[in-house]
């Protein structure tokens, strides 16, 4: 058996107004990748990434987004990405643009990407905090939490349906 | 200045792994939203950003200004995630240049035009774009993508740039805005890098909003869309940019520029970086 190879696209959306990220809908995430891909490519670019693009995983609390496609043409979706300025839901339009943080060959790497990159980013916030209640409860999500187990949980669904072997 | 020093400027290129840049960053009169573009900037990981202050002579005589330091403009520099290091800000001056008059202010020795740590020109027809190439003291010239091309590039004054350690500029922000430049882009980017070969090409946004940059592997993917190879691509956004700065740091010094830095383990006092061969050319 010969599995079709895809590459993933860990990306994160960065709004102006974070209260925006609520507004991420799987939807409006492949409108806004399929506008940009038939700009910069064209109908054959469109077609070409098409065939196995879906919205993998989506987080609307830190706006991070995994885009799947064939690895063939995964080049042609990543340099129309930079094209996306805004996401349209609900006939509003919210300025925002991609930002790829990581790509990956499975589900799997970029989930140990994530919760690496969500390791610093809590961090950085840590070092952000003004006043002493904010940073003591960013300490106590920090230490309390496991955040193996939550970022898991969320990934689970999504892998478990796209390669069965590597969920243990 | 002997042209084998300034081959020093692109021995970056051979050295580790540089940090990304990004080198256009309009100096807007609103402080707060260049502070915003800067932090940006920051947050998408680049580790140099340069503050570029525009100068147009078509508008009667214009001064050019003193640079705004960094200090002044933030107070705590904004880190670079995970790193731990704040980012490096510094100053860069664009002269538009549509006679060649205006090519004068290069040369006086006495002006403002000192204290810029990068130059770039904008030449507006052929003539000057040949004189930039090969005569100017400039460290980048920028190509105009929000129009047709005013003239063909051609091979000569061009190859005589990369010997130089000039290199040329193509802005990204009118693709994302805009439909039409986003094709003026993409064909003046394809005519230079047929003739550049992708060597000695650098990719900047001139954002004005901090929805206008792109993380530093995206702008590299977009490189593609510009003809480049997914080797100049990156080296377009990170060590050619660090040539740049180099080769703006051998204005100011009297000849070259040698980095020497401490080795992690205290063996030798003192560790030149650069091999011998290339140390050789400083006596030329």
């Amino acid at each position: 058996m010969v599995r079709f190879k895809h590459r993933y696209l860990l990306c994160e959306v960065v709004a102006e107004d974070p209260r925006y990220r609520h507004c991420i809908h799987e939807r409006a995430v492949t409108a806004a990748a399929k506008g940009a891909l038939a700009r910069a490519h064209g109908d054959y670019g469109l077609a070409c990434c098409s065939i196995a693009f879906t919205v993998k995983y989506l987080n609307a609390y830190t706006g991070v987004v995994l885009l799947r496609c064939r690895k063939d043409f995964y080049r042609l979706l990543w340099s129309a990405l930079p094209l996306v300025t805004h996401l349209e839901s609900r006939g509003q339009r919210h300025p925002c643009f991609f930002h790829t943080l990581h790509v990956g060959g499975t589900i799997r790497s970029c989930q140990k990407f994530l919760i690496q990159y969500n390791r610093r980013q809590l961090v950085m916030l840590l070092n952000s905090c003004t006043n002493k209640e904010e940073r003591e409860s960013i300490q106590k999500s920090l230490l309390g939490c496991s955040l193996q187990e939550v970022e898991e949980e969320q990934f689970q669904s999504a892998e478990e349906e796209d390669d069965c072997a590597e969920t243990d | 200045m002997p042209r084998g020093l300034r081959a020093h400027a692109r021995c970056g290129r051979s050295r580790g792994m540089a940090g990304f840049a990004e080198l256009n960053v309009p100096a807007l009169p609103d402080r707060k939203v260049l502070r915003g573009v800067l932090e940006a900037a920051a947050r998408l990981g680049y580790s140099t950003v340069a503050v570029n202050h525009v100068i147009d002579f078509k508008e009667k005589k214009q001064e050019i200004p003193k640079p705004i330091s960094s200090s002044e403009l933030l107070p705590s520099l904004p880190m670079i995630p995970g790193k731990l290091k704040p980012i490096k800000i510094v100053t860069r001056l664009t002269l538009v240049v549509s006679d060649p008059s205006h090519c004068n202010v290069l040369r006086a020795t006495s002006s403002n035009i000192r204290l810029y740590d990068i130059i770039a020109v904008f030449p507006k027809t052929e003539k000057l774009f040949h004189v930039a190439c090969t005569n100017l003291d400039v460290d980048l010239i920028c190509i105009s993508v929000t129009e047709k091309l005013p003239f063909y590039f051609r091979r000569p004054p061009v190859n005589m740039a990369i010997d130089r350690g000039i290199y040329f500029e193509v802005l990204y922000t009118p693709a994302i805005k805009d439909s039409t430049m986003r094709r003026y882009t993409i064909s003046n980017a394809l005519s230079l890098v047929q003739i550049c070969k992708g060597k000695n090409v650098i990719l900047s946004s001139a954002a004005e909003r901090p929805l206008e940059l792109r993380g530093p592997y995206d702008v590299a993917n977009l490189g593609l869309l510009f003809g480049l190879s997914e080797s100049d691509a990156k080296a377009a956004v990170s060590t050619n940019c660090r040539a740049i700065l180099l080769h703006g740091e051998t204005r100011k010094t009297a000849c070259g520029v040698v980095y020497t830095m401490k080795k992690p383990q205290p063996v030798e006092e003192e560790e030149e970086t650069l091999p011998a061969c290339k140390r050789a050319k400083t006596q030329v």
